[in-house]
């Protein structure tokens, strides 16, 4: 059943790209809307639907396996919402047909690489599908040839490429040291106590290249300018899913399952974890444009994902998971609350766009929900995420991080509420001119969202339950 | 007469008082002369009998219950009467210019509410009635309309509620103790935790008295609410209720004994009240002040005379107390009168009245010659009384004692030689004398003065000496034997006084400033300025200190808002400028913090 989530989309980019014209009208758009849906609904429903399926059909042609755990599941689903969104605000946003037809395209190939990077279950194969993934981002930045959206992707390529660079020497040192780069062969490495220094440095490069690729800081360079100057679709892709899944979700596999990490390297984790939260939520104090404060805010919510990592407690790493997904969630939100201001005024520049609450009653309302929820606001998911990791960091022992995750809570309602306050909850300023309405498609992700948001809020202990027997 | 009757003395005026709140204003005085005059007459039907009702039990011990016996038949007698007499003043007093809204509403409520105070036989049912008169003193006093009068009516509303206050938890600590609140139930002696109690029971009694230092409000509301209420209120009503219920307390509910330490208190708030009031009643420069700082020293005598717990003391403290109802309504009664006619008190615009209203500048003499203790007023009488039980106690307390009188003798010379003798004023030409509704009033309390004067023995055994029954050891009083020494030693003291308003008046020129040289007199004269200057006025100091606190308190509390909205704000900005200067933008600054970032996590996950 696992490569069905490989071949379908690579399948639909196959015929999308063939020679027939009327595919590249608004078919395209149905129809990886369509996939989408069926990622969602078949990663959502699997228990149920399990039975039915096949075994797999990837065996017959490729000799690589997949496993289908919940981790993977989470993810998938995760995938197929911040995917399906991205897509529709990039309907409603992408300038011509042509940049629209090249979005679907390369989301499927993006899709691909997620979906094959959340499978895999080997070192190498895991290393190739972050780079697809990585690939087809690199041309989403630049989709559009702004030249400032071109300077982010400079960055990121060049981070990108110092991250690589890492984890191939890594990759060359697990093969020297364990031979078998198998999820399973390099527990077996780790079990046996052989060429330890080895793998540690191994460790250690991997662990580097993937902070690099999931933003901490101070890896964190390139994220600003590559969430903010990319446009309204690409930005909620990148920051809503494809770095979380080339960065975080690797971490959280690896670190997590796969390699066996000493406490020296916890707390250096941990630490880096910490960093992140607290300086970039000081650094997006600062920010005058709203895509960059959620981008400098999403570093700061990876950090909590990375320091509830470094805990290593299960609790701690049910939290990391919760967080993982409410975050994908919500700062998706957010970054589409920012493509219909972007979408409406021209511009998502705090400065210039103030007190349009009342011309943006959804969004306003919306991205009230999304901007709580991030600071951890009770009832709303990133409440109970936030209090899981807290609890498991405090049972653990570690209360000064308990506390820095805590109180960094408030910094980031100071900064959202900044925000909101200026762009939705001010005085209108009049002489700012609408470039048009904003979307259906829009305001639908925007409720969707939010809807999710609070929905997952609600039924905490009904997720919890389910995230429980994972992993508890 | 069926026991139900009790309930009429209360439920009459307080529905007569409701319904006086609605009928037009030009019926109002009449309705409530016609009710107060029912209610007299009523309790009058009903002296000296004995009787009990319950009308119904709440729980938790309370119920109520009426209890009516000779005590509290006399007081709601004196209380009907002296309503009846007010009212009766009251007709002419009020016109179409100074009526005010709902005054003789109140007038019946405070009837009524004391009414049920004095009949209830349950120490909770008494406190609701208690709390009523609270709320009608602060309508009373605030009936003008004035910015002063509502501050007074407030500052009264305050004292006497944290007094009601300490009483409350009196009722609650002697309910707990005795395991009843039945006043006929309880007995209890005044030691450990219900010494306590007393006290605090004392405390409300003594403050509805209006001893010191609970008394502050009535110097204000002299100058503030109507004259009425004044006459009415802290010369008549109060007195009786408090000193009523004090009586209460020492003789029923606990029994205070002589010689005892809570007994010495008593004495000793007795005989401070009467000198410092009366100290400061000598230097008023108006007719309604002077008087009612006299209304607060008389309340002195009668503590003096109950905390002294002989039968001697008691009795003459209760004849203290009717007498003094007696003759500080007619006193105030006739400020009434001088203020209608001249429209001021203020003495320095008054003088040579005694032509122009003859009948009040004898009412007047009556009365301030019955409160300087003079024979064979009623006065006299009372203070031999308490003089007589003080001297058995210690010889401090008859000084103090014997000092007020010398003192209130001198402010009456004082205030009679300034208001109705010398010189009669070319403003005042119109004044001629007061109108007969007012007159009555006044000279009917004048003649119950002499009366009393005359007829002590008489009042003394038919009204008082029943009340020690049961209580005290009654065959230790028969009736007054006059003591020569003390009577010649009081006489030689208002001779002293008499002869030291003749020096002030050659001294310092006219009657009016008889008494500066004692103003003026430097040990005195500070303390003076410092009490008009409200220094010893526990309301102000407290008000002065809740300032000072909720000063205080803001500056903490700006002090916290610094941390907030300066400190750590401040911090996080300076850290967010930092941290976004260093966001140069340059991929080679990102590029270096990353291969750092890589060599410091090499680094410390190798140590």
């Amino acid at each position: 059943m696992a490569s069905v989530f490989i071949l379908a989309p690579f399948l639909l980019l196959i015929i999308l790209n063939l020679p027939f014209k009327f595919l590249r009208r608004g078919i395209a758009f149905w129809l990886a809307a369509g996939l989408l849906l069926i990622q969602i609904l078949s990663s959502a429903l699997h228990q149920r639907i399990a039975a039915h399926i096949p075994p797999d059909l990837l065996r017959l042609f490729f000799s690589f396996k997949l496993s289908l755990d919940t981790l993977a599941l989470v993810m998938l689903f995760t995938i197929g919402i911040v995917a399906l969104v991205a897509l529709l605000v990039a309907r409603a946003t992408m300038a011509t047909e042509r940049h629209k037809f090249n979005f679907i395209n390369l989301l499927l190939i993006s899709l691909t690489g997620m979906n094959t990077t959340v499978l895999v279950t080997d070192l190498f194969s895991l290393y190739v599908f972050i780079e697809v993934t990585a690939l087809s981002v690199f041309v989403l930045m630049a989709i559009e040839k702004n030249k400032f959206a071109i300077e982010g992707t400079f960055k990121y390529l060049i981070l990108s490429m110092i991250a690589s660079i890492f984890m191939l020497t890594a990759l060359a040192f697990f093969l020297l040291s364990c031979r078998d780069i198998s999820f399973s062969g390099i527990q077996a490495a780790f079990s046996a106590h052989s060429n330890v220094a080895l793998l540690n440095v191994a460790v250690m490069l991997f662990l580097c290249g993937l902070f690099i690729k999931s933003g901490a800081v101070p890896f964190h360079g390139w994220v600003p300018d590559a969430y903010s100057e990319a446009q309204a679709a690409v930005s909620v892709l990148l920051a809503g899913i494809i770095t979380k899944v080339a960065g975080v979700y690797v971490l959280l596999r690896l670190f997590g399952t796969v390699f066996v990490v000493s406490a020296n390297l916890q707390n250096v984790i941990m630490f880096v974890g910490a960093a992140s939260i607290v300086l970039a939520a000081l650094a997006a104090f600062r920010q005058g444009d709203m895509k960059r404060m959620l981008a400098y805010s999403s570093i700061s919510q990876v950090g909590y994902i990375i320091l509830a990592l470094g805990c290593g407690t299960p609790l701690a790493y049910l939290g990391a998971v919760w967080h993982f997904f409410n975050h994908a969630i919500f700062k998706s939100l957010l970054f589409v609350n920012s493509a219909s201001l972007q979408k409406k005024f021209g511009s998502t520049d705090m400065a210039i766009i103030t007190g349009m609450g009342s011309q943006l009653p959804v969004t306003s309302a919306t991205s009230l929900v999304g901007l709580l929820s991030t600071a951890g606001i009770p009832p709303l998911s990133g409440f109970w995420s936030k209090l899981l990791i807290i609890i498991a960091l405090f049972s653990a022992g570690k209360i000064a991080y308990a506390a820095v995750a805590l109180l960094t809570g408030v910094l980031t309602l100071a900064y959202f509420l900044f925000l909101e306050r200026n762009v939705f909850f001010m005085r209108t300023d009049m002489t700012l001119e609408s470039k048009g309405g904003v979307p259906l498609s829009i305001k639908l992700c925007e409720v969707l969202l939010a809807a999710i948001t609070i929905a997952v809020g609600l039924g905490f202990p009904f997720i919890l339950k389910i995230l429980h027997y994972t992993w508890l | 007469m069926p026991d139900t009757f009790l309930q009429f003395l209360v439920m009459v005026p307080i529905c007569a008082g409701l319904l006086a709140l609605g009928i037009p204003r030009r019926l109002k005085g009449f309705f409530a002369l016609l009710a107060s005059f029912a209610v007299l007459a009523a309790s009058f039907l009903i002296f000296g009998k004995e009787s009990s009702l319950k009308l119904g039990e709440i729980g938790f011990g309370i119920a109520l219950n009426f209890r009516l016996y000779h005590f509290s038949s006399f007081i709601v007698a004196a209380v009907s009467a002296f309503t009846f007499f007010s009212a009766l003043y009251c007709l002419s007093f009020f016109n179409k210019s100074n009526n005010p809204r709902q005054f003789h509403a109140y007038l019946l409520l405070s009837m009524g509410f004391t009414n049920g105070a004095v009949l209830a036989d349950n120490l909770v049912a008494m406190l609701f009635f208690w709390e009523g008169l609270l709320l009608v003193l602060f309508a009373l006093i605030s009936q003008s309309g004035s910015n002063a009068a509502f501050k007074t009516a407030i500052k009264a509303f305050v004292i006497v509620g944290i007094s009601d206050l300490c009483m409350m938890a009196g009722i609650a600590l002697t309910g707990r103790l005795a395991g009843t609140l039945n006043i006929t139930e309880i007995n209890l002696m005044p030691q450990g935790l219900a010494g306590i109690a007393f006290i605090l029971l004392v405390i409300g009694a003594v403050s509805k008295a209006g001893a010191m230092p609970f008394h502050t409000w009535i110097p204000d509301a002299a100058v503030d609410a109507p004259l009425p209420f004044m006459a009415y209120f802290p010369a008549a009503l109060e007195k009786l209720l408090g000193i009523y219920f004090l009586s209460r307390i020492c003789l029923d509910l606990f029994k205070l004994q002589a010689g005892s330490g809570l007994s010495v208190l008593l004495m000793s708030l007795g005989a401070i009240t009467i000198i410092l009031a009366v100290m400061m009643a000598l230097v008023q420069k108006d007719y309604k002040r002077l008087l009612s700082y006299h209304a607060i020293s008389q309340v002195g005598y009668m503590i003096l005379g109950i905390g002294t717990a002989l039968p001697v003391g008691i009795i003459g403290g209760l004849f203290h107390m009717l007498n003094n109802a007696l003759y500080k309504s007619c006193l105030f009664f006739t400020a009434g009168a001088v203020e209608k006619e001249t429209g001021t008190t203020d003495l320095a615009k008054l003088g040579g009245l005694f032509r122009k209203m003859p009948f009040t500048f004898i009412s007047f003499s009556i009365a301030a010659v019955s409160i300087s203790g003079m024979p064979p007023f009623n006065g006299f009488f009372s203070k031999e009384l308490i003089y007589d039980a003080a001297l058995e106690r210690g010889m401090i307390f008859y000084l103090a004692a014997l000092a007020g009188s010398f003192f209130t003798a001198a402010s009456f010379l004082k205030l009679g030689s300034a208001a109705f003798l010398g010189q009669s004023r070319q403003e005042h030409k119109e004044a001629r004398e007061a109108r007969p509704t007012m007159l009555i009033p006044m000279i009917t309390l004048a003649l119950i003065c002499i009366l009393f004067g005359i007829f002590n023995n008489l009042a003394i055994k038919k009204l008082f000496q029943p009340v020690l029954l049961g209580s005290l050891q009654s065959n230790h009083f028969f009736d007054f034997h006059t003591n020569i020494t003390l009577v010649v030693i009081t006489l030689l003291v208002l001779l002293g006084a008499f002869i030291h308003h003749l020096i002030g008046v050659k001294i310092n020129g006219s009657g009016l400033r008889a008494v500066d040289h004692i103003y003026h007199f430097a040990p005195f004269h500070k303390i003076y300025v410092w009490q008009e200057k409200k220094y010893f006025d526990p309301y102000e100091i407290a008000i002065k200190l809740g300032r000072r606190i909720s000063d205080l308190l803001w500056r903490i509390d700006r002090m916290i808002d610094w941390v907030y909205d300066s400190l750590v704000t401040g911090l996080v900005y300076t850290f967010s400028r930092t941290i976004h200067r260093l966001h140069s933008g340059y991929y080679v600054v990102y590029l270096i913090w990353a291969l750092a970032g890589a060599f410091l996590v090499m680094l410390f996950a190798f140590k």
